[in-house]
């Protein structure tokens, strides 16, 4: 999303000449520990991340509606957390600016928990960013989102064996109807306590 | 983290012992694992190159013997290499775990899907939609039925006759009781506007976008719209921007982040300053042109070429390569009722506060304006201008308005018409002048951010007095040809 509230910061901040708006913010706010959500644009990453904070920003049905990164806090099992949703990348080498500032965000802010969402009718394209976080030995966690539309596609997933495959931990949702988000909860606690 | 041994991708043998060799020759803190810097070393990533070179000083040079090496050993680009290694292990993978039911019957999502992609029946699906969401909706229903109620009956024989009641008895100098509610009263000009003209359109423009946006047509729209496109040195990809800019320019501004090449960025944010309306402007065009055929098709036809002919010059004289367009088109899919309203309300809410204040802090400054004499000065400076593209000198108000804000302007443009002072022909030249004319104060700090004093400031310098040359030069060739509208 650009939430249209934050237009109104960045237009007022422009005219205080404050720049930090264009640059990932690199301080720990509340020393809060991080979830950070990445993924292909329009996989429901903000859907995901309204739900985990209950959060309303802007969802879309077309790629590329979150163009900065949205903050917000997330409290599961009593824990509280900062989650951060970034725009999309479709690779860990970036190509346009808005990747660029999602890997950055990665790499200065170090998330304890990376929820990487995929749109699981497209799992041959998503899992090569997969590949790429397990790669650079991020704390990945994989979300296979739009399960329901996967599932009316025709197309199952065996998940176990996926999980044993890339030995990363991953969960089923539906973003949009809440499906699978206290799963996701709680994979996420049980990966932040590890 | 726990010790399970993490799934590995392995590549081919000379990039394997080029990873390696490199690996051990990192000793920096990059946050991520060294395997990983050596690829994206090996992929020329100009970040990752920057920190290596600041924290690897001795074995920098060492580490960038290797690369030229390697890249000898194959005919493509590493990264074409490293991504298909990917893909191949992806594939693998999913091998096991995935299984589809063969379900061939497409339906007719994808039907509707292929059709507007296709430059025939997409042209058509465009006009309809352009036709009832646009026109119909926004600037029929919004502009002219909203509108009118609001305007004519709310406050035209509810509001305004009861404060100015409540203004005469309590308030005892005219001057004050002007402030309150006279010509550029806070609440007969800045309430009123904003509430009765602004609202009704953007609310509905909201409406329709919410929709447009939530059943995936966008996409479709830029892989239709993306061979125009790239003659005026643009791809598909902007046309999410142009589309948002029908909402709000500064919006739209901001999203113009998500284009590849900083050359496409220009083009698109001085296409959004100069020759996209946003919505309230749009809307209140739609509802004083609608009245006559032959004005709005002169208005569109003029703006349409000013897009294409502007574009197309400065994507010649703005050097740089052509973009390359790829877009995800997501599945078509009925929007929800409930999304589409909690979108148009936050993005209502948003615009509302930010236009209120300012609508009221403009009434202020035209009445503080009007009182010491100043508004008459500028006002006379406008003025020769304004008669030299033919139209009346009250004109000159509603361009001033447009400086603060490009639907000020338009409701200016409003007031004029509906008094009776501005129709025909001055009519559209006033419309396409003030569509075209300069971006409101909140693009232009945005585009200040965005793109860089230099580029924000000669973008401005350049409309400015483009748009009122366009306008000298439409009214030229109307008059010329005794057109009467």
């Amino acid at each position: 999303m650009v939430s249209w509230r934050k237009i109104i910061n960045t237009i007022s901040l422009g005219a205080s000449g404050d720049g930090c708006h264009e640059k990932v913010k690199l301080t720990d706010r509340d020393g809060l520990r991080k979830i950070g959500i990445v993924g292909n644009p329009n996989v429901g990453k903000s859907v995901i991340f309204n739900n985990l904070t209950g959060a309303h920003v802007t969802v879309s049905n077309y790629p590329g509606t979150t163009v900065d990164v949205a903050r917000g806090k997330a409290k599961i099992e009593g824990s509280e957390f900062e989650v951060v949703d970034t725009p999309g990348m479709y690779s860990f080498l970036p190509i346009t600016e808005e990747e660029r500032v999602a890997r950055l965000l990665l790499l200065t802010e170090k998330p304890e928990v990376i929820l990487h969402v995929v749109d699981t009718r497209n799992l041959e394209r998503m899992l090569p960013l997969t590949l790429q976080l397990i790669e650079a030995g991020l704390p990945v966690i994989l979300n296979l989102n739009m399960m329901d539309e996967t599932e009316s596609a025709g197309v199952t997933v065996d998940i176990d064996k996926l999980e044993k495959e890339l030995t990363v931990p991953i969960v089923p949702t539906v973003a949009t109807s809440g499906r699978g988000m206290d799963a996701l909860r709680k994979r996420i606690i049980e990966y932040a306590r590890n | 983290m726990p010790e399970i041994k993490s799934l590995r991708t392995d590549y081919d043998g000379p990039i394997e012992s080029a990873l390696s060799s490199i690996s051990k020759l990192l000793r920096g803190h990059y946050g991520i694992s060294k395997r990983m810097v050596a690829l994206l070393l090996l992929q020329e990533d100009a970040e990752i190159e920057r920190q290596v070179k600041e924290q690897e000083d001795e074995n920098y040079k060492s580490i960038q013997n290797i690369l030229p090496e390697v890249k000898s050993s194959y005919g493509h680009p590493l990264t074409y290499i490293i991504a298909m290694t990917r893909q191949q292990k992806v594939n693998n993978v999913l091998d096991s775990v995935i299984a589809t039911r063969d379900k061939s019957d497409k339906g007719f999502a994808e039907l509707l899907s292929r059709a507007m992609m296709n430059p025939l029946s997409g042209i058509i699906i465009l006009f309809g939609v352009l036709y009832f969401g646009l026109y119909q909706f926004v600037g029929v229903f919004g502009a002219g039925t909203l509108v009118d109620f609001i305007e004519s009956i709310v406050f035209g024989e509810w509001i305004n006759p009861w404060v100015s009641g409540i203004a005469n008895t309590i308030i005892p100098f005219q001057i004050l009781r002007d402030l309150f509610v006279g010509e550029y009263g806070l609440v007969t000009l800045g309430l009123s506007y904003a509430i009765a003209i602004i609202l009704p359109i953007v609310g509905t423009f909201f409406i329709i976008f919410s929709i447009i946006e939530d059943s995936g047509y966008l996409p479709r729209l830029a892989m239709l719209i993306d061979r125009i496109f790239k003659a005026i040195g643009l791809s598909g990809r902007a046309v999410i921007p142009m589309v948002l800019g029908f909402g709000c320019d500064t919006m739209a501004t901001i999203v113009t982040r998500t284009q590849e090449t900083r050359r496409e960025r220009i083009i698109t944010t001085l296409l959004l300053a100069l020759a996209i309306p946003c919505s309230a402007q749009l809307g209140v065009i739609l509802a004083i042109l609608s009245g006559d055929g032959w004005s709005l098709s002169i208005w569109v036809g003029v703006i349409t070429l000013v897009f294409l002919l502007v574009g197309f010059v400065a994507s010649k004289a703005i050097p740089g390569r052509g973009p390359s367009f790829y877009m995800e088109v997501p599945p078509l899919r009925l929007p929800k009722l409930s999304n589409v309203l909690t979108k148009t309300y936050s993005r209502l809410q948003w615009y509302f506060f930010e236009v209120l204040p300012f609508f009221l802090y403009a009434s202020v400054f035209l009445w503080l304006g009007d009182l010491t004499g100043v508004l008459d000065i500028i006002t006379s400076w406008l003025e020769p201008v304004v008669v030299l593209i033919g139209l009346p000198p009250e004109a000159s108000i509603a361009f001033l308005y447009g400086f603060f804000r490009r639907d000020f302007g338009a409701a200016g443009l409003y007031d004029l018409n509906t008094a009776g002072a501005l129709v025909g022909v001055p009519l559209v030249v006033a419309a396409v002048t003030i569509t075209l004319f300069i971006p409101c104060i909140a693009q232009f700090g945005v585009m200040l951010k965005e793109r860089g004093i230099k580029t924000a400031i000669a973008i401005t310098l350049f409309v400015f007095p483009f748009a009122f040359a366009v306008g000298y030069l439409v009214n030229l060739i109307l008059t010329t040809l005794g057109v009467a509208l």
